[in-house]
């Protein structure tokens, strides 16, 4: 009796020194040691510049350089990083058009500092090729997933203004990335109002993209928004990070080949699919335009119109024009 | 010969079940009775487990989890038994918190995140906190409720037999109250491991949770499993040291 | 001389009264034993003896010294036997206390209660009177001037509380400790004390000399049917 418990003790010892063992080496790996530098957090989202910046590994070197220790913080969409951002949780915002907007409109206060290319070939609505779904007129009575608060709200929104269909007209579900991705795959919803790479991973399995940002005038540009006294207080630090973000994304289109393989192994996904994601857009980013701010304003007044705001957002005053 | 026989099936029987679920779960992926896409065959997991291996993700993964898991229960624990313990002992001290911690007990996980993300961010602290929130409360009710059954014959007799309150405490109390505490650790490593899940699937970009949120995204069926297999066997491993613990502390039980 | 002098005690609980104003005197080195109905008050005098609880009025005198808290020359052995489970017989009697005196004097007390063998056993594995003796060798390991035994033996079969009565008698007697045996078992009273007192109507109702008895075996048993037939009429008021 007394013996087994020697081997029960030893056993239970050994394994708590291991698990402590396992426990720290993940406590290393949640903290970095430059502690000296002043730290930027940055939140992203999956597959976006930030992403690739944050893979490829450069970015964070020049950034340490110049005195900077960044951190990147990943999101699943640009409502979630909207409330980080809001809370000072993170520094700067990589999103798509929409979220800022709803954020102005719910009283953030936040401010526009750079702008990415357009990419509105990449983004869209899903539909399975074998769904009968041919015309966007066709969507009348169906059900299309999209996430609130981000860029497919208002794609779609767009959309159905083309075809001529109101909200009324379909049935419209607000899902979570992960959530739709299922309902989808899974044929609970007809549609679904999206954004690379998920849309080309499912161009390339059995489904198409109804429309695109370029049929209804909808670039889709991301951009790069921190809050506004933040903003105010680091100019030097937006324009750095708007400058090697940039030299990241010229790495992207000169060496395509490269870079694909980079991201399909972060991403984990084919390199078809990656590759038809690249392929479809040119990778860049600068400073805010009055282009790209006159964009953001039609998703404001458009959301206004539908109701989908309750306030009345003029993009123009929450925006930073660096030189 | 006849006693390490039966010793020998009740040893294997258990798992008869289990093996023989793995065993129809591939041939049924296999012979596709079952569509790959969604329920991927377990040679298949396996095989990602060694590639996510091999890329370094899932050590590091793990060992992130782990460590949030560990931190967090090291906290609420802790605190629980520490509240506990004074909530047994002590009637003013019951008197001016118990109430407030029943209260809070009953609020779920999920309804705390957004306050968590305003309070804490998304650091690590909020994961951690997270867990420790999962984990004070079944150690503290145990704690309370082993201190507070200890026996007052065994207490009165403690007493008359010169012990001091230190004493009291370490040879009757707490032994008297351990067989609880000790359930309570098990139920806790269990609201750990949930625990953990949702605040990795918040706004992480590492531990399990993280690769299995990012994985759901992607519809990577074979890592979704992964993650499950690995919560799995993490809660059988914590659950398994927990009642080898159980078996020292409470030998005298057995006659 | 006397060990314990109970003066004028009186003890209630709210308005119950359980013992009023009780009188006795319990002489150094002599055995006692409290008899009477359950519910009586022979436990609540002693348990006020040693100190467990407190007399609503009135003295009692320990030693010279007035009663004040635990009294710590005294210990009980209780009804049930109290042991700590998660402790061995040989932990159970060391417990206040691990110095090589006391574990000298526990090795001393198990070979004297006869459970060398049985040092390292838990209580779960142990007979009901093999636990009374672990207790009994326990209410000794602090060498006490009284022993207080609340009706230590009311669970063990017959024989058992045969053995275990010599057992108690033959200590207590080679140690000359004093001890008050507190039972509802007038046989028991009769064949261990030297003086039986009755606890009845919040008082003492009796008292009754139990010498040494002689002559022949049937001669002695007669004399103790004698002694305990005068005891029980008291009890019942006849």
């Amino acid at each position: 009796m007394a013996k087994s418990h020697q081997l029960r003790k030893i056993f239970i010892v050994v394994f708590l020194i291991g698990w402590l063992f396992i426990a720290y080496f993940g406590w290393k790996q949640t903290t970095d040691t430059s502690s000296k530098l002043t730290t930027i957090t940055i939140g992203y989202q999956a597959g976006d510049e930030f992403d690739i910046a944050k893979t490829r590994g450069e970015f964070a070197k020049k950034m340490k350089k110049a005195g900077y220790k960044v951190k990147f913080k990943e999101f699943q969409n640009g409502s979630a990083e909207m409330q980080a951002l809001a809370t000072g949780a993170i520094d700067y915002a990589r999103t798509g058009d929409t979220p800022p907007v709803t954020a102005l409109a719910s009283g953030t206060n936040l401010t526009y500092v750079g702008a990415g290319g357009s990419k509105e070939q990449g983004t869209g609505i899903l539909v399975k090729t074998s769904s009968g779904i041919n015309s966007l007129s066709d969507l009348a009575g169906k059900k299309i997933a999209y996430t609130q608060g981000t860029s497919s709200q208002y794609l779609l929104l767009k959309a159905l203004q083309k075809a001529g269909l109101s909200t009324s007209d379909v049935e419209l579900v607000s899902l979570d990335q992960s959530a739709a991705a299922v309902a989808y795959e899974k044929g609970k919803v007809d549609a679904w109002a999206n954004w690379d790479p998920q849309t080309s991973r499912l161009e390339l399995n059995g489904s198409k993209l109804l429309v695109n940002g370029s049929d209804i005038s909808d670039n889709n540009r991301s951009y790069l928004v921190a809050s506004t006294s933040f903003a105010k207080s680091n100019k030097k630090v937006s324009k750095l990070i708007i400058k090697y973000l940039n030299q990241d994304m010229q790495w992207v289109n000169k060496n395509q080949t490269k870079a694909i393989k980079m991201m399909a192994k972060s991403l984990k996904l084919s390199t078809s699919v990656v590759s038809k994601m690249v392929k479809r857009r040119t990778y860049s980013f600068g400073y805010m335009t009055k282009t790209a701010v006159q964009e953001s304003q039609d998703i404001a007044n458009l959301f206004y119109e539908q109701g989908v705001i309750k306030k009345k957002v003029n993009v123009k005053s929450h925006v930073q024009y660096l030189k | 010969m006849k006693k390490a026989k039966t010793n020998f099936w009740t040893k294997v029987y258990p798992w008869i079940l289990p093996v023989a679920i793995i065993v129809f779960w591939q041939i049924a992926v296999q012979t596709k009775l079952i569509n790959s896409q969604y329920v991927p065959a377990p040679s298949a997991i396996v095989a990602q487990a060694i590639k996510s291996w091999q890329a370094g993700t899932l050590q590091k993964n793990i060992s992130i989890s782990l460590y949030r898991a560990t931190l967090g229960f090291i906290w609420g624990g802790g605190l629980g038994f520490f509240f506990g313990l004074f909530s047994g002992i002590s009637a003013l001290f019951r008197a001016t918190f118990d109430s407030t911690i029943q209260m809070l007990r009953n609020i779920p996980h999920m309804a705390l995140i957004p306050l968590i993300i305003l309070v804490l961010g998304i650091d690590e602290s909020a994961k951690i906190f997270l867990v420790a929130v999962g984990t004070f409360f079944p150690i503290y009710i145990n704690t309370y409720h082993g201190i507070s059954s200890v026996s007052e014959d065994l207490l009165e007799m403690g007493r008359s037999y010169d012990l001091t309150n230190w004493q009291l405490f370490t040879k009757i109390i707490f032994p008297g109250a351990l067989p609880t505490i000790l359930m309570g650790v098990r139920y806790s490593l269990g609201t750990m491991w949930v625990s953990l899940i949702v605040a990795e699937t918040v706004s992480a970009d590492s531990g399990i949770g993280y690769m299995s949120t990012n994985a759901q995204q992607f519809m990577n069926v074979k890592i979704i499993y992964l993650c499950i297999i690995i919560y799995a066997l993490l809660g059988k491993l914590s659950d398994f040291m927990a009642k080898q613990l159980e078996i020292i502390s409470l030998d005298w039980q057995k006659a | 001389m006397n060990l314990v002098e109970v003066k004028q005690v009186s003890k209630a609980y709210g308005k119950n009264t359980i013992l009023d104003t009780v009188d006795l005197n319990i002489q150094k080195g002599s055995f006692i034993a409290l008899v009477g109905m359950s519910g009586g008050g022979k436990s609540t005098l002693m348990r006020m003896i040693a100190g467990l609880e407190e007399a609503t009025s009135g003295v009692i005198v320990f030693n010279g010294h007035k009663v004040r808290g635990l009294n710590k020359e005294a210990r009980i052995m209780f009804q049930d036997d109290r042991l700590l489970p998660w402790m061995t017989v040989m932990e159970n009697l060391t417990f206040a206390n691990k110095s090589p005196e006391k574990l000298a004097k526990a090795k001393e007390l198990l070979e004297l209660t006869d459970l060398t063998e049985h040092y390292d056993k838990y209580p779960t594995a142990l007979s009901g009177g093999q636990r009374q003796r672990v207790a009994l060798a326990r209410a000794l390991m602090s060498e006490p001037k009284l022993l207080l035994l609340d009706e230590p033996l009311g669970a063990l079969d017959a024989l058992t509380r045969q053995k275990m009565q010599d057992l108690i008698l033959d200590i207590c007697q080679k140690q000359a400790i004093t001890t008050v045996l507190v039972t509802h078992d007038i046989a028991e009273a009769v064949r261990m004390a030297d003086k039986i007192y009755v606890i009845k109507d919040q008082g003492i109702s009796g008292r009754f000399d139990n010498p040494n008895y002689t002559g022949s075996a049937d001669e002695q048993r007669l004399q103790r049917d004698h002694t305990e037939q005068k005891v029980l009429d008291v009890i019942y008021g006849i």
